[in-house]
């Protein structure tokens, strides 16, 4: 079976710094892979490199079979790949329920053409979308937060919305950035539950960078390890957590 | 013809040199793209008046003062509007608003002042000099004379001294230099006081230059400065250098016969803002700017 | 202090604070909802107020076909801009609108057989003429004059600006209101995220740069109608700081505080035409007007330090970053 994303000799550099260095990697459709690595191993950037938010000095990004590499950020978010930023990127002056309505594609309501010449199509269209808004807050149980300013949230509740807000997309392949950095305890079992109960029902796949080596062995099948910009090794949990080459990357390799 | 442009554009460029150096280096430490450094300029130039005519000193000693009150003037704008904008974290709108409502009220009040008849320092303006196939004015030669020793001074300022490498420093990274422990307070009041000077310096070469000025002649100046700043890539001091000089020569050499006829000299702020335009689209950063990281 | 008992005059501040509410109304549009710093507005004014003057004398267009155009000629300068400077930083943006803004009028000032030049347009025609561009308007101003019983030209023209003003008013609100308003919100807030949620962010933006561009140059027409005459001189960029004040007097992100900031601009800047009192009578009358813009000055650095959303802004939504 093929991918669904192929990243093969992705090279991203800034100036002198190899942030990226030939990296290459398969994500399986379905899978929850892990993407870990010690800092400045070059995640972000591979990250921002699939999402289109930064262009790839060469190499290839294929995804469903199609070229993704070089496309606009919008346009890779609108073929079905979403990212998340570690840092939630809620919209902190919007209201949660508009954080939630702007994440529907193919709006009519959102082309002035579409708002002029297909009003009906519009406002029908508005409707499933509030529909699915608020099944989406029940899913992550934010329906009290409905009309707050996203701004009012905790850390964590804005992670929901954020997750929330990638679901409402329907995308193939949702990539994660540091889902637990700043998630209180409690809160991460449940966002770990909802990971694994969107897996299952909804077909998607997830790639998601994390320094919380636990929630990676427990909710990945796999993981790719990167080490100052390249894939150093791809397996499983077990694999990773007893390769040599990994041990060195994160604690140093002793001479 | 041809020598003669580029040197008159050597002159231009002079000016806009310094001129920009002083917008790049605030612009380095506080983010403000100060919209107020053209009436600044006059403002300098105007007080070099005030000294060289009715006070009857010598060019130098009205240029000197002319800089010092400039100085003055940016350091005590820094403790009444900046510090309590930094004091509650202005971005960059605010700021650039602020410096328009800045500009507005310092060109007035030099209008309330000193009204808006033209003015000329006490200079002979037909005493020329001829280097080859180039005839300068003496204005001119003291402009690209004091502009070559300013650039030097400012060079060593910013590579010798501590103070300068901070300053520098910070224009690179302002978290990380705040982090490193740097008197952020102290470099701000430094970058204030050599971008005073450096207007009021300016200033008064601009209205040599010009030969008349009036407190309306900054402004005009201010847009070809911008432009010299942003192409030699904002926040870099070395770079608005060569903007400058390269924006006063493009300025100029457009003029010239040899090129396709050559642009009517009315256009001349025009085609500074088309060459800013064309460099923006191959480089948006600017010329001597660094892509930033992420 | 005669005049300040005319109604004529009163009318006239009211006609200039409808028209600056069109000209405000387009940066609001820009900047209010989509965050873009454009400082060039007063640009797309005058290709707005020029297009229609010139096709009127020059073509012997009539002005209702005319005027239609010069909208359209005043949005596709926006969309000229925006092509090539809304992928610039937010920085170099303001300073290449600033510096587009100076080039439309250093071209309107030299380009002498186009626009008349420095002498404005009554220079359009041919020379020894002194060339009218609103007939028609003064025309179609007579009939509804008579037709609503108005008292003056001045009153009628203030009820046909501010009724064209309300109008474009309630459109703007209206269009906020939708998905297509959402997003621009969305991107004002986060132009990255919004991206990430596959909003074509440049096209928006592009949108909003050009539909504001198009109020401008709606205001441009009704100020070439007012006045009958116009020169290069009436577009410095001081105009479009003037929209900017009304714009933060006002209040960002809110489409009625642009009409309330326009007005209270109007009087405070006719209002000061007579501070017949010390310490103004101090001052000659050509100092007074140096005096008026250091308090407009004045009053924009208050505002940018003690109430960034503007006195009727919506601080959660939008404050002056």
């Amino acid at each position: 079976m093929t991918p669904l994303l192929d990243v093969q000799d992705v090279v991203r550099t800034f100036g002198a710094v190899r942030a990226v260095d030939g990296a290459s990697f398969a994500v399986e459709e379905r899978s929850i892979t892990g993407l870990i690595g010690p800092n400045g191993a070059g995640k972000s950037t591979l990250f921002a490199t699939i999402a289109g938010s930064l262009k790839p000095d060469s190499g290839r990004i294929v995804f469903a079979g199609a070229r993704i590499d070089g496309r606009a950020a919008y346009r890779v978010a609108r073929a079905g790949v979403v990212r998340t930023y570690q840092a939630a990127r809620v919209l902190t002056r919007m209201t949660v329920l508009d954080n939630l309505l702007l994440a529907s594609t193919g709006h009519p309501g959102e082309r002035l053409t579409g708002v002029l010449l297909r009003p009906r199509a519009a406002s029908a269209h508005e409707r499933r979308t509030l529909e699915r808004a608020h099944e989406m807050l029940a899913l992550v149980r934010l329906e009290a937060h409905t009309h707050e300013y996203a701004g009012t949230l905790s850390g964590g509740q804005r992670k929901l919305l954020d997750l929330a807000r990638v679901l409402m997309l329907e995308p193939s392949l949702v990539l994660f950035d540091e889902p637990m950095a700043g998630v209180s305890p409690a809160l991460r079992v449940e966002l770990l539950e909802h990971i694994l109960a969107v897996r299952r029902d909804r077909k998607i796949t997830f790639l998601i960078v994390e320094h919380d080596l636990d929630f990676v062995m427990q909710a990945a099948d796999r993981v790719v390890v990167m080490n100052e910009g390249r894939v150093i090794v791809v397996g499983t949990p077990e694999e990773a957590r007893t390769n040599e080459e990994v041990v060195d990357a994160y604690l140093g390799k002793a001479h | 013809m041809f020598l003669q442009l580029v040197a008159n554009g050597l002159v231009t460029g002079s000016v806009y040199a310094i001129a920009a150096v002083g917008v790049s280096l605030v612009y380095g430490i506080l983010r403000l793209v100060n919209f107020a450094y053209g009436d600044m300029m006059a403002f300098g130039a105007l007080i070099a008046y005030g000294v060289d005519g009715p006070l009857h000193q010598s060019m130098i000693v009205a240029a000197l003062a002319g800089m010092a009150a400039t100085a003055a003037l940016a350091l005590a704008l820094d403790v009444v509007l900046w510090k309590p904008l930094r004091a509650r974290r202005a971005g960059f709108m605010s700021l650039f608003l602020a410096s328009i409502g800045l500009a507005l009220v310092l060109r007035q009040a030099l209008l309330l002042a000193a009204g808006s008849q033209p003015r000329s320092y006490r200079v002979n303006p037909y005493r020329v000099f001829v280097l080859g196939s180039v005839r300068l004015s003496e204005q001119q030669l003291i402009a690209v004379a004091a502009a070559a020793a300013t650039i030097v001074a400012v060079g060593l300022f910013l590579t010798l001294t501590t103070v300068g490498r901070v300053l520098r420093a910070m224009a690179d990274d302002r978290a990380l230099a705040a982090v490193a422990g740097i008197d952020v307070g102290r470099a701000t009041r430094v970058a204030w006081l050599i971008s005073g000077l450096l207007a009021g310096l300016a200033g008064v070469l601009a209205a040599l230059v010009e030969y008349s000025f009036d407190p309306n002649f900054g402004f005009q100046l201010l847009l070809p400065v911008f432009a010299a700043v942003v192409l030699g890539g904002i926040g870099s001091a070395y770079g608005a250098l060569a903007g400058g000089l390269a924006l006063g020569v493009a300025q100029e050499v457009s003029t010239w016969s040899g090129f396709a006829g050559g642009v009517n000299p009315v256009y001349k702020p025009v085609v500074a803002f088309a060459v800013l335009a064309v460099a923006l689209m191959i480089r948006p950063q600017g010329f001597f700017g660094q892509a930033r990281v992420g | 202090m005669s005049i300040l008992s005319s109604g004529s005059f009163w009318a006239f501040v009211g006609v200039v604070a409808g028209i600056y509410t069109i000209l405000a109304l387009g940066l609001q549009v820009q900047f209010g909802f989509a965050g873009l710093l454009n400082f060039g507005q007063v640009a797309f004014m005058a290709i707005g107020a020029y297009t229609m003057a010139i096709l009127v004398v020059k073509e012997g267009w009539s002005t209702w076909l005319a005027a239609p155009l010069a909208v359209v000629a005043a949005a596709a300068g926006g969309l000229f801009l925006g092509l090539f400077s809304l992928r610039l930083r937010a920085d170099y943006f303001a300073i290449v609108t600033i510096a587009f803004s100076e080039i439309v009028r250093y071209v309107a000032t030299n380009e002498t057989s186009l626009t008349g030049g420095s002498q404005g347009t009554i220079a359009l025609g041919p020379i020894g003429t002194a060339s009218q561009y609103n007939g028609q308007w003064s025309r179609f101003e007579g009939r509804v004059q008579h037709a609503f019983g108005f008292s003056s030209s001045d009153a009628t023209m203030l009820a046909i600006v501010w009724t064209v003003a309300v109008v474009l008013l309630a459109l703007t609100w209206l269009a906020m209101r939708t998905p297509w308003g959402r997003v621009l919100r969305a991107i004002r807030d986060d132009e990255d995220a919004a991206a990430s949620l596959g909003k074509n962010t440049f096209a928006y933006k592009l949108q909003a740069l050009a539909l504001g561009a198009a109020l401008a140059g709606i205001a441009g027409l009704f100020y070439a109608w007012e006045f009958s005459f116009f020169s290069p001189d009436d577009f410095q960029p001081l105009l479009t700081f003037f929209a900017w004040m009304i714009l933060l007097l006002g209040g960002l992100g809110r489409v009625w505080a642009v009409p309330v900031g326009a007005t209270v601009f109007g009087f405070i800047f006719a209002g000061t035409r007579f501070l017949n009192f010390a310490p103004f009578t101090w001052f000659a009358s050509d100092q007074r007007a140096y005096l008026r813009l250091i308090i407009v000055g004045l009053i924009i650095l208050l505002l940018v330090l003690v109430r960034p959303q503007g006195l009727l802004g919506n601080k959660r939504e939008m404050v002056l970053e």
